[in-house]
């Protein structure tokens, strides 16, 4: 404030006024940061901050969209690999009944047991190819929203999904797969030919079960299905594989986070120590002016007068 | 004619009388706004002596020459040019405030990121009915959100145009007024006391004009003022004891234009000139906030139409209207929103076609061109607020300045209280020196 000698009574009061007001105002914007926490009250406080901490809103509302998401594929794909290894089970025990199939110490009627056992697996297969995930959805079915497989007429299963699973986003543009179809691992090649397991299971089934061949049919057949294991297992390293890469986003997104909400403390936060000492500072000033107005109005001639 | 000792001590006790009197006005007045302190000119009353007469003594005592106001026409000129800058600057500031706070306060922009956040979310399975009531619900709180920044900007503009028409009836008010002062003033004496409560009214009335728009003041030697509105380049508002009459036209978009007497006059100063700027920034953020409605509009449904609904079919418009007030969400049915391609199979889990309402929302931005607009304002007023303070610390000054000048200082006026006190006293002790001297010839005889 400028100091201008030989005042009059009004201006003395106006200038004690007008530094008095400045402090208080000072003083409450202070303490409106300390208790709001939030260094800015409104936009223009700081625009550019103030969009920061918008970009910065955005971004951690995105983010936890990104989180859901990777929570959901992330149960979509231990379903899918829960799923798998009871695949991998029931192939097991198909070989287990097909060694005992193609041995020519047992009977035909006791080969049509077996056939009967193996009709109850391929059943299970198809059941578990239509296993539905959290959503209810088909785990298999790749975006289709239907069961993935149906029995046909003939009793032969059939694909009614998509070509590819559908992808989740785990942000950043970053995608994971959410599961695998059933083509993917259902179908696959042994001695030089396309076979589907749901077929070969069921071709078993009905080879044991017609009485003549069953013992030749089951030795074919053990080769195939050992095939269809690998091809079981390889699903299951490809599923592994995602959610570990799930995890490694998750990892990032959650470092990221961390990165976000310092800079919000930075950009937005309200130090505390700082606006204590920087309120003390401005009290102890409007403090001393209240002291010296106080004063300085009581400084009257008239009361010199006698 | 030789001199009389009592009518000396006479006037003399008159005039410290008169330096009383105006002293005690001071003090009284101290506090008063627009009052200027008064000084009492004395002036000597003696004669030469008529022909042959020259070495006569001719002494008459003391009279009052006038009384004089202590102002400062170059200070009260600052006064009112830097106050014209402040009202500009607070009206301006007060308005852009409100605006930002209408902006702001309405959570569009939160509302937006929600709107997309939730098409994310659905991404994760397009055919779930919850994720889809989740999309059409934050739709319609967006909606919703333009709808209120929409009505508080209008209400933000009606504000200020109420306050620039109150305005302008007091500009016409002052400026009558200050005619009918004018008029009084060309007919009051020199030094009367009728002339300086005139002119004291003169000044305060002139201030109170450059509250409301920059003004330019020429003064005649009567004491009369001419004023123009606009700045010394303006358009006359007052001449002489006529007052032309100042008037205001709202355009269709909200802004403002002043004319005096008709014509256009363009203020840089005053409430009035922040109202208008307010009012001019009011318009283009309307058109912004609308333009973003409406191309969310047209982005969106542009994108429904190349994909198929929950049902099979294609989709359909999801919102309405070309500007923020108007904007309505068209459809509330959740099966509505396209996510499939075209031709899939009814009820398909293809989330193509939303990658594409995504994708056209994403380049569209919308929350980036909120953040824009928000930045727009707040920045604005960021940097109006930092104008502000400093116009506010030179009006400060300059008031202050004035003040010193031409206020009443209270010391000095004790001063002057015993100095007159003092000459009263005196001339009384004249008095009995004469009348003793009277007596003293009356002995004689």
């Amino acid at each position: 404030m400028s100091t201008i000698y030989g005042t009059s009574t009004s201006a003395f009061y106006e200038r004690s006024l007008m530094d008095l007001t400045a402090l208080r105002k000072q003083a409450e914007e202070t303490q409106a940061e300390m208790s709001s926490g939030q260094r800015l009250q409104r936009s223009s406080d700081d625009p550019v901050a103030a969009s920061r901490l918008r970009q910065l809103a955005r971004a951690q509302t995105v983010d936890q969209i990104d989180g859901a998401a990777a929570d959901r594929a992330t149960s979509d794909l231990t379903l899918t690999d829960g799923a798998l290894t009871q695949f991998a089970n029931f192939v097991t025990r198909l070989q287990e009944l097909a060694t005992q199939a193609a041995s020519s110490t047992i009977s035909d009627s006791q080969r049509k047991g077996i056939g009967q056992e193996v009709t109850q697996i391929r059943e299970n297969l198809v059941a578990l190819a239509n296993t539905r995930d959290g959503a209810g959805r088909a785990l298999f079915g790749g975006e289709g929203s239907g069961a993935a497989y149906s029995l046909n007429g003939a009793g032969v299963a059939q694909y009614d999904g998509t070509l590819l699973p559908g992808t989740v986003s785990l942000g950043d543009g970053q995608t994971v797969a959410r599961g695998v179809t059933g083509p993917e691992f259902l179908e696959f090649t042994s001695g030089g030919l396309p076979r589907d397991l749901l077929a070969v299971a069921k071709d078993l089934a009905d080879a044991l079960q017609s009485g003549t061949g069953g013992a030749s049919a089951a030795n074919a057949a053990l080769n195939v299905l050992k095939d269809g294991l690998e091809s079981i297992t390889t699903a299951q390293t490809v599923v592994g594989s995602r959610l570990n890469w799930i995890d490694l986003n998750t990892e990032r997104r959650i470092s990221l986070s961390e990165l976000r909400t310092s800079e919000q403390a930075e950009v937005g936060g309200n130090d505390l120590t700082e606006s204590i000492a920087r309120l003390q500072n401005t009290m102890l000033v409007l403090e001393a002016s209240q002291a010296s107005f106080s004063k300085l109005a009581n400084l009257s001639l008239f009361d010199q007068i006698r | 004619m030789a001199s009389d000792l009592l009518s000396i001590a006479r006037s003399g006790a008159q005039a410290a009388r008169i330096g009383l009197d105006v002293t005690a006005q001071n003090i009284a007045n101290a506090s008063s706004e627009g009052y200027i302190r008064r000084s009492a000119k004395m002036q000597e009353v003696a004669s030469t002596g008529g022909a042959y007469r020259i070495g006569d003594l001719s002494l008459s005592g003391v009279r009052l020459d006038s009384i004089t106001r202590n102002a400062d026409a170059f200070r009260q000129a600052e006064v009112r040019r830097t106050g014209s800058d402040v009202a500009r600057g607070t009206a301006e500031a007060a308005g852009l405030s409100n605006i930002e706070s209408a902006i702001e306060q309405s959570g569009v922009y939160d509302a937006i990121v929600g709107f997309e956040s939730s098409l994310q979310q659905l991404t994760q399975d397009p055919v779930d009915t919850s994720l889809r009531a989740s999309v059409i619900e934050k739709a319609r709180t967006m909606v919703g959100t333009f709808q209120i920044a929409a009505q508080e900007m209008n209400a933000a503009g009606e504000g200020l145009q109420f306050l620039a028409s109150d305005g302008v009836t007091q500009v016409n008010r002052i400026a009558s007024e200050l005619a009918r002062t004018n008029t009084r003033l060309s007919r009051a004496s020199d030094a009367s006391s009728d002339k300086t409560a005139l002119l004291d009214q003169r000044d305060k009335l002139l201030q109170q004009l450059s509250e409301f728009g920059n003004i330019g003041a020429t003064f005649a030697v009567d004491g009369t003022v001419a004023v123009k509105l606009g700045g010394t380049t303006g358009l006359d508002l007052v001449t002489g004891g006529t007052a032309v009459a100042v008037g205001m036209t709202t355009a269709a978009n909200g802004t403002l234009s002043f004319d005096v007497g008709g014509s256009a006059v363009t203020l840089s100063g005053g409430s009035l000139a922040g109202q208008q700027l307010a009012l001019g920034k009011l318009a283009q953020l309307k058109v912004d906030v609308d333009g973003l409605a409406e191309d969310i509009v047209d982005v969106f449904n542009a994108a429904q139409l190349t994909g198929d609904d929950l049902d099979g079919n294609p989709g359909a418009n999801i919102f309405s209207g070309t500007t923020a007030a108007t904007m309505t969400l068209a459809v509330s049915d959740v099966r509505k929103l396209a996510t499939a391609p075209l031709n899939d199979a009814i009820g398909s889990r293809d989330a193509s076609n939303l990658t594409a309402i995504r994708n056209a929302i994403s380049t569209l931005n919308p929350a980036d061109g909120m953040d824009q607009i928000l930045f727009d304002v707040s920045g604005t007023l960021a940097g109006r607020n930092v104008t502000l303070g400093a116009l506010q610390t030179i009006a400060g000054t300059a008031q202050v300045a004035l003040s010193a000048q031409s206020g009443v200082d209270l010391d000095a006026e004790a001063v002057n209280l015993i100095r007159y006190q003092q000459a009263f006293q005196a001339s009384g002790k004249v008095m009995q020196v004469a009348s003793t001297i009277f007596d003293t010839l009356l002995g004689i005889g």
